[in-house]
């Protein structure tokens, strides 16, 4: 049987110019955007499912507005097979809850026979990493998350390595599961094929209406959280400028401040 | 309207973990008018060394579930326990450190509750109408985003280190035990192998740090700062850019994707200071910073900004 991975990306603004909309939260429309770092490294973790297990095919998501579809496209070049768009303007304004129950009504009416879904762990924008655990509970499957590398493949099991700031671990589950990985910055190679095919492949685009989607859960009805206010972080001291010290008269000052400190302390 | 506040009390390795502690202290200090109670799920008996530790948290009630699957961190059945710790104690506010699992548990049980959830936050606090409010850095800590809930319990994951612990009025503990109520399945993860890193650099509750960035050049001088941490035995950090560079361990690494820290002095080495880096040491009471670069965003952030080659400094000053 086919093992079907499903590989979700998601496009995150390059750019260094944040624009808010009147709600609040971010305009996406009209930024440049570019697959999440951490995404790369899920793409990898398909491609090497692949390789142990050459029956397979690489399903890519993504959820956002249709400019959407060169990421697609580039990661169709990187190696995916098949790729899908969710959008529609019901869509927007999703938290990390309304996102993740409407990867799973896409999930589980597109591909209801799918073997495993991966992710990467959190996105640089907003660096939550809440997606990829609540579309696991939304699907009522197992996750594993901090994934550094897959260790093993066999019929239905896989064997991973997970890396937390604390521990080495390492899981096996038997059927089916959402990998997360911390993996960031993998650097994915496209050769002459992998771009053939992405000039020639088709982006399914899906509305909400085409994936069942209970229209009180998704978009911002569905969404139980909202920015309240967003502001810049107000991080200054003030600061005493010293320029033209040798080093041992610098040296000589961090000390003092080190001595002073643990005076401090023993107070 | 009494606030019900729900914490987490993660247990790991036999510890209970710091960032529980500064929860409760933050609750304590900036809410007025509550009953906090904790969700304890363990595997084991509570022993008497851990109930001590248990009791010094000053909770109104802690409730626990105990089953021997709890031995590992699967977090379906931990999802399945707090939510059944949850429908009986019924909070209004429900806080979980985001350590390593906290991370992981928090958004399956909010996805279960269908509840909104803020990760990481940096600070809590209640509005004129009752209503919670999360603050938590985001885009690499260039903004900060005011969070607020439609649904109940308001939920949060806290970052650890990001509040002060502080001396707060203890009571008497009520245990509860809720382990009869909780489901354990046999799910199909099964754990091969767990082995604990040995560097647990703790840098959340250290005094003074010496940290380094990128302007150090390589490796080596990086090693030269950490000679002269040792010298002066206070801490080695280190920026992500350095960290990225393979110069320092990841769990060195302060700022938003690494750790909070609050120490009576930091020293930047070399360090430009991303946003996320900045975010990361706000709380420390002093900080200086040495760099060549007099526009480096560290040298408007410090309270002390030496212009100056952290490279030289540090070579004359292990030679002397």
């Amino acid at each position: 049987m086919t093992y079907k991975i499903v590989v979700c990306v998601k496009q995150v603004p390059d750019t260094q110019d944040i624009k808010w909309t009147e709600s609040n939260t971010i305009q996406r429309e009209g930024l440049e955007s570019i697959i999440n770092p951490y995404d790369f490294a899920a793409i990898q973790l398909a491609k090497n499912i692949k390789f142990l297990n050459t029956d397979s095919e690489i399903h890519v998501v993504s959820m956002g507005p249709l400019q959407a579809c060169e990421a697609l496209k580039d990661a169709v070049a990187y190696g995916c097979d098949y790729a899908y768009l969710l959008s529609d303007k019901k869509f927007s304004c999703s938290d990390t809850l309304a996102t993740a129950y409407t990867l799973s009504e896409f999930i589980k009416n597109i591909i209801p026979d799918y073997s495993i879904v991966i992710c990467g762990q959190q996105a640089v924008d907003g660096d939550t990493a809440q997606t990829p655990s609540s579309l696991a509970e939304k699907l009522n499957i197992s996750q594993l998350t901090d994934i550094k590398a897959l260790k093993a493949l066999d019929d239905n099991c896989s064997s991973w390595i997970k890396e937390t700031t604390k521990t080495y671990e390492e899981i096996k589950v038997s059927g089916r599961c959402l990998i997360a990985t911390n993996i960031k910055d993998v650097e994915l190679k496209s050769d002459i094929n992998g771009y053939i095919k992405a000039q020639n492949c088709k982006i399914n685009i899906l509305k909400a209406s085409d994936i069942n989607t209970d229209e009180t859960r998704i978009g911002l009805k569905g969404s139980p959280t909202f920015v309240k206010k967003a502001f810049a972080p107000d991080l200054t001291r003030e600061t005493i400028t010293m320029n033209d010290m040798t080093t041992a008269e610098i040296s000589k000052f961090i000390e003092d401040k080190i001595s002073k400190c643990r005076s401090q302390y023993e107070e | 309207m009494k606030n019900k506040i729900l914490v987490y009390v993660e247990i790991f390795n036999n510890e209970i973990e710091d960032v529980v502690k500064e929860i409760i202290s933050k609750v304590k200090d900036s809410f007025s008018d509550i009953e906090i109670s904790g969700a304890c799920i363990i595997s084991d008996e509570i022993n008497d060394s851990i109930k001590n530790e248990l009791c010094e948290l000053g909770l109104d009630n802690i409730y626990f579930l105990k089953n021997e699957k709890f031995i590992d961190f699967d977090v379906v059945n931990y999802a399945n326990a707090l939510k059944s710790i949850i429908d009986n104690y019924v909070p209004n506010i429900l806080l979980i450190g985001a350590t390593d699992y906290g991370r992981e548990l928090a958004p399956r049980l909010a996805s279960k509750l269908n509840i909104g959830l803020t990760a990481d936050c940096t600070d809590v606090s209640v509005d004129e109408n009752n209503t919670f409010l999360a603050t938590r850095p985001t885009y690499g800590g260039k903004m900060m985003a005011v969070i607020a809930s439609k649904s109940s319990p308001a939920f949060a994951t806290i970052r650890p280190g990001a509040f002060k612990l502080n001396d707060y009025t203890k009571n008497t503990t009520k245990f509860i035990d809720l382990s009869q109520e909780s489901l354990c399945f046999d799910t199909n993860i099964e754990f091969i192998n767990k082995e604990f890193k040995y560097i647990k650099e703790d840098l959340s509750a250290c005094e003074i740090i010496f940290s380094g960035g990128v302007g150090l050049k390589t490796k080596e001088n990086f090693d030269k700062l950490k000679e002269l941490a040792q010298k002066f035995d206070v801490k080695i950090a280190a920026s992500r850019a350095a960290v990225e560079l393979g110069w320092a361990d990841q769990s060195l690494q302060v700022g938003q994707t690494g750790q909070s820290v609050k120490p009576k002095l930091y020293v930047a080495f070399g360090i430009s200071g991303a946003m996320q880096h900045l975010v990361g040491i706000t709380n420390s009471d002093k900080v200086i910073a040495v760099n060549t670069d007099e526009n480096a965003p560290i040298m408007s952030f410090a309270d002390f900004a030496i212009k100056a080659d952290a490279i030289q400094l540090i070579t004359d000053w292990l030679n002397n």
